[in-house]
């Protein structure tokens, strides 16, 4: 069949312009595919990552929107003194956006020693010791940083918050990278926020072999009648939660995922049944010439194949690059979703083109392998 | 020494309402390295007769065998590989692929059969060279004349040397001198290569070219205007 792979290409060449649609619209289509699964891989690896079951986030009761969390900093004293506590974070988040946003920026505001003991930060420019010493110091995200031409050095502002760029860093975790670090106290001071001894929420690290669901019922508990009541989940409940509405558009949109796979089956099955159409009396050639039929069904099932997965492969390297170039992500109430590139994403991408290509090849390449070789070669 | 024999082949099939039996008993037998020209009106069923010996149709009742194969017993897949080991055939419109060259579309036939790469290339420029076309090799069909176009069909039809070639009005859809061209090469391919050729044809001057010359005429063979016996024709 190797030997015959420069015929199937010279007969996808021969009806060209046919063939290159049938690629661009399989490769759009795929491109799509790698988008949808990029957003859904982001939204599992923010509920199902590393640390979202065992770190615990402490909120204001009833409070959803960052904005509106106003926790006493001191809550962390007493939560850290809690059997199976490890430690507490406290953090002060700030948004230009509340509502789901393809470019909101998300400032955490957390100690510095915290900050570099709590998050696998890596420095792509700049350095710790600049961002201690730098009070309005930030630390960017490199997705963000990408989006927004920022440089070690500048000066951005973003609503009532101006900050001087002192690193640009990239982690492990995709969502990481869409976030711009400060010092605690500076984004309690800074100006419009003025809410010294104020945090957003508290993240808790629990202490190996701590029930989450225990420590977080204590900490409830504990400040049930204090001023501020909080509610308290794990980091993985509480982004699903916060993510809710988002998480069901991103939900729904899985199926549109599917609509591509469908979509390119559509069309590479329609342009495989017009190459059968237009070569009956050539495959009863082939057939006269001794092809077994099930030689001439695998001829065109490989055509049907190098289409889709020709178009499927362009699609994915595609959507791969902008989404690695784009430093997409999308944020809501605070959390972040970035839509990053992964083999497995490319894995399914492929993987689909050359199942759709098979299938899209089952029904034409029957036809052409049960064709009559007499009435055939007397077809114009 | 019989090479084939069509031993009693009735052919029938439908035509819409109608039922059509072009073939109704037809024996016949073609001894190892004869030129066989057939002739007929149309409709008497030659080429009938010819997709049958050439296995690409399905006799509805009587045996036809080949080389001593009964190749009326053969599954479709086995026919294939019947047809792609001892059968070249000669369409009337060359029907080449049009997407490879003269070269590859005389190598098609022998990427179905088991040998080397180095064997095959050598048969490929053995059979472009007897039909004088080794250097259109990297043509196209389209950038040949028609009698090329047939020059590459008979070198595609010999090049897996073949027990039999059978050819389908070879020169119908040719000019006088290319078809003086083809009918030579013909004769060259039975006499200096020894191969064994079934031609259909409306031409008398063509058929006369042939070393026997056979008329279907209602399902019977006329040989130098005596009809053939059917029990001869068993016995021959």
């Amino acid at each position: 069949m190797v030997g015959l792979l420069p015929y199937v290409l010279k007969t996808l060449w021969r009806h060209r312009t046919r063939s290159l649609l049938t690629i661009s619209g399989a490769a759009v289509a795929l491109l799509v595919f790698c988008f949808v699964g990029a957003v859904q891989h982001g939204l599992f690896a923010l509920t199902e990552s590393q640390g979202a079951g065992s770190t615990l986030i402490v909120f204001q009761e009833n409070r959803f929107c960052p904005q509106s969390s106003k926790l006493p900093e001191d809550y962390s004293r007493t939560i850290a003194k809690l059997p199976g506590v490890a430690a507490v974070v406290p953090i002060k988040v700030f948004t230009n956006n509340c509502r789901a946003s393809l470019d909101s920026i998300v400032f955490q505001g957390v100690q510095p020693e915290q900050l570099k003991e709590f998050r696998h930060l890596t420095l792509n420019s700049g350095a710790w010791d600049g961002f201690n010493r730098q009070g309005d110091g930030a630390l960017v995200g490199h997705a963000i940083a990408g989006r927004r031409n920022l440089k070690t050095g500048d000066k951005f502002t973003i609503g009532d918050v101006t900050v001087q760029v002192a690193g640009v860093f990239q982690s492990s975790d995709a969502a990481e990278d869409a976030l711009v670090y400060t010092h605690l106290d500076f984004l309690q001071r800074t100006r419009g926020q003025n809410e010294v001894g104020v945090v957003t929420q508290l993240e808790v690290h629990l202490a190996g072999g701590a029930e989450p669901d225990k420590v977080a019922r204590a900490i409830d508990a504990e400040f049930h009648a204090g001023p501020v009541a909080t509610t308290t989940r794990t980091k993985g409940m509480f982004q699903a939660d916060t993510l809710s509405d988002l998480a069901e558009l991103i939900g729904f949109i899985h199926w549109l995922g599917y609509a591509c796979v469908a979509l390119v089956l559509s069309l590479v099955a329609t342009t495989t049944v017009m190459s059968v159409q237009d070569r009956i009396k050539e495959h009863a050639v082939l057939q006269t010439l001794g092809f077994r039929p099930f030689r001439v069904f695998r001829l065109v099932v490989t055509e049907s194949m190098v289409l889709s997965t020709l178009g499927g492969g362009l699609g994915v390297a595609a959507g791969l690059l902008f989404l690695s170039w784009a430093g997409m992500s999308i944020a809501a109430e605070g959390v972040t979703i970035a839509f990053r590139p992964s083999w497995n994403i490319a894995l399914q991408g492929v993987a689909a083109s050359i199942a759709v290509g098979l299938l899209a090849g089952l029904a034409p390449g029957w036809h052409a392998a049960r064709t009559e070789i007499v009435p055939a070669l007397r077809h114009a | 020494m019989a090479l084939v024999e069509v031993i009693d082949v009735s052919k029938e099939y439908q035509n819409g309402e109608e039922k059509i039996r072009p073939l109704d008993g037809v024996n016949l037998t073609i001894s190892e390295g004869e030129f066989v020209s057939l002739m007929g009106a149309s409709g008497s069923g030659k080429s009938t007769l010819l997709n049958l010996v050439a296995g690409i149709d399905q006799v509805t009742s009587g045996t036809i065998e080949i080389g001593g194969a009964d190749i009326t017993k053969l599954s479709r897949g086995n026919l294939a590989d019947w047809r792609a080991a001892h059968v070249g055939y000669i369409f009337q419109t060359h029907n080449l692929i049009p997407v490879l060259t003269a070269y590859e579309n005389v190598e098609l036939p022998l990427m179905l059969l088991p040998m080397s790469n180095a064997e095959r290339r050598k048969r490929v420029e053995i059979a472009m060279a007897a039909v004088d076309l080794t250097n259109r090799a990297d043509h196209y069909p389209r950038q040949m004349s028609g009698g090329q176009e047939q020059r590459v069909g008979i070198a595609r039809a010999i090049v897996a040397n073949p027990t039999i070639v059978v050819a389908d009005e070879p020169t119908g859809s040719l000019d006088d001198d290319t078809t003086e061209q083809i009918l030579t090469l013909l004769q060259r391919v039975n006499r200096e290569l020894g191969m064994t050729l079934l031609m259909v044809t409306h031409d008398t001057d063509a058929a006369s070219r042939a070393t026997r010359q056979l008329r279907l005429e209602r399902s019977e063979l006329y040989e130098n205007g005596k009809r053939l016996a059917a029990r001869v024709l068993r016995t021959a």
